[in-house]
């Protein structure tokens, strides 16, 4: 039983940062990502296959994969971002169905039948296949990524990300280049997901393209949306409940998507601030409201 | 072999056309990429083929059928998910509309399965030989369905008062209110308009590749968008262009490269035209 808890506290440890690096977009770009489960998958992959091939470290993949994964949400922002208007939703779900299809169709990454015997981590003598090493290790990505998130916020850069958000054209002209600082927040969060794909491959020691889809990347979306835009502690509940909420829901499986589908759009209607939404984020929609009109 | 692929390609150019048409005038009209459009074209599918399996009505009728299905659905959807958002941050309805695309994605596997359906309607079409290249009679079908429905469409927005009305509302929604518009409405019918043409567009699909299912369409939704992106979001004869030549670069992609990357070639130009010409070929609007 005590095994069970810590799966799950585990699981939720990866969800919170996939829904905190998600939050990010959301909250400073002001766009959604429809393929953060990629990059997710990417890191995976990546860390999974210098680990089986080159029999590098777990310590040195782990970076390696937040680095690969970063580099490719550079690689989708630039042409993105850049442009006035919210293509990112669509390129990220392209991005996504692409990345399903290379994993599936490539022989390096098995197929559909993904990688298996992926080694768990060791260092010195601690052997991680030990699940409270490993929550340990989760915990401790989890502060990295809570502490420079908050450190980010609440710096001089997070403050020009909060100018650009309540308004672009106004941060501009005080001299903020809105575009590159979009695509760096965008790049950051890929890099985050990443992280968590290396954590999670290690962790189960097998990996196939079924967990990286855009299931996965609805699933963290509906964590940040229920958790409240813009809300870092949000995302860290949001991303607890949807972990642990199925797990007692296990009969309605089937309806899983159904019920994050609803509750998006309910969410938005009734809540849209979420559960933990200081009402920052509504306040900046109904900033946006006015502004919309007036430029119309 | 070039000119079979141009062909082919054009054939499934002209449905993406249809679906691309829906995003455009719905774009144009609200700023909104709606992602549940791929959703729509498979509930035209499915309607139009649950119909046939349980009834022996004649195909048309099953067609607008399916069609009006589709319309149907989308006024709902505007109604449900959008309308209550509408004036917000552009991001709270683009979340509303893919939190819609995967409610109506699951509920259609939870009340028809996974399983493939194949058209129940056998027809019988020619392969006609015309300058060495065969093109089957169903192809010309399509593709002169297709052909009608944009014609139909571009009549109605150019002559009649309720097109006039709908452009009105896209390029100022106060002003057009101002001279006695009901917005609304306008906004309702483009999403009944939008819609149906998706649904047409899952129909001929559905008999094109012999295959209906809850998934269907994602891809096509896909690549209807970078269609539109190709031509020029919110430009009608954009999304028209933008569809075919999609279409063409698909085939022609798969015929040389490589068959198995064939639906990375629509993410690829979408790409391209991001970095290159964000505005598309006959330029769009922003919005």
């Amino acid at each position: 039983m005590t095994e069970y808890f810590l799966h799950i506290a585990i699981i939720s440890g990866l969800y919170i940062i996939l829904a905190l690096s998600l939050n990010l977009i959301i909250g400073y770009c002001g766009q959604v990502s429809l393929g953060h489960a990629a990059f997710y998958g990417l890191g995976a992959y990546t860390s999974a296959l210098i680990t089986i091939h080159w029999q590098v470290s777990f310590f040195l993949a782990l970076p390696v994969a937040a680095v690969v994964a970063a580099l490719f949400g550079l690689g989708l922002g630039i042409p993105t971002l850049r442009l006035k208007d919210d293509y990112l939703a669509i390129v990220t779900l392209g991005f996504g169905v692409i990345v399903d299809l290379i994993l599936l169709n490539l022989d390096v990454t098995g197929g559909p039948d993904g990688l298996a015997r992926i080694p768990p981590p060791r260092l010195g003598g601690i052997d991680f296949r030990d699940k409270v090493w490993y929550l340990l290790l989760v915990a401790l990505v989890v502060a990295f990524t809570l502490g420079l998130i908050s450190r980010l916020v609440h710096s001089r850069h997070g403050r020009a990300l909060k100018a650009i958000r309540d308004h672009e054209i106004t941060a501009r002209v005080m001299g903020i280049n809105a575009s590159a600082y979009k695509i760096s927040i965008f790049t950051l969060a890929a890099g985050l997901a990443g992280l968590a794909g290396s954590l999670y491959a290690h962790y189960i020691t097998f990996i196939n393209p079924e967990s990286f889809g855009l299931h996965t990347s609805i699933l963290v979306l509906t964590m940040v949306v229920l958790g409240g835009m813009g809300s870092i502690l949000g995302s860290v509940v949001g991303a607890g409940v949807l972990t642990i909420l199925p797990e007692l829901f296990r009969r309605f499986a089937d309806y899983q998507d159904l019920a994050y589908g609803a509750m998006l759009i309910a969410l938005l209607i009734w809540r849209p601030q979420g559960l933990l939404g200081s009402g920052k984020i509504s306040r900046k929609f109904s900033l946006a409201k006015n502004r919309a009109k007036k430029e119309r | 072999m070039l000119l079979q692929q141009i062909l082919n390609g054009l054939t499934a150019g002209s449905v993406y056309a249809l679906i691309a048409l829906g995003y455009t005038m719905i774009y144009g009209i609200l700023g909104l990429i709606n992602f549940a459009q791929g959703e729509l074209y498979m509930a035209g599918a499915f309607a139009t083929v649950l119909l046939l399996t349980a009834y022996k009505v004649n195909f048309f009728v099953a067609f607008f059928f399916g069609m009006g299905v589709a319309a149907v659905l989308g006024v709902i959807l505007e109604r449900i998910a959008f309308r209550p958002l509408r004036g917000g941050h552009p991001l709270v309805p683009l979340i509303s509309a893919i939190g819609a695309s995967i409610f109506l994605q699951s509920l259609a596997l939870l009340l028809f399965g996974p399983a493939d359906r194949s058209f129940p309607i056998q027809f019988e079409f020619a392969a006609l030989e015309i300058a060495g290249v065969s093109v089957s009679t169903l192809q010309l079908a399509i593709f002169g369905a297709a052909l009608f429905f944009m014609a139909l469409l571009v009549a109605f927005v150019k002559y009649t008062k309720f097109g006039k009305a709908i452009m009105a509302t896209a390029l100022d929604q106060d002003t057009a209110r101002l001279m006695g518009i009901n917005v609304d409405r306008m906004i309702a019918i483009t999403f009944f308009i939008g819609s149906a043409l998706s649904g047409a567009a899952g129909i001929m699909m559905a008999i094109y590749y012999n295959t209906t299912y809850p998934r269907m369409g994602l891809l096509p939704g896909l690549k209807a968008f970078s269609a539109a992106v190709l031509g020029g979001v919110g430009n009608i004869p954009g999304a028209i262009v933008g569809g075919l030549l999609l279409g063409v670069a698909e085939n022609l992609g798969a015929g040389y490269l490589s068959s198995g990357y064939k639906d990375a070639v629509a993410f690829a130009i979408l790409i391209i035209v991001l970095l290159v010409r964000p505005k598309g070929l006959l330029g769009g609007r922003s919005h």
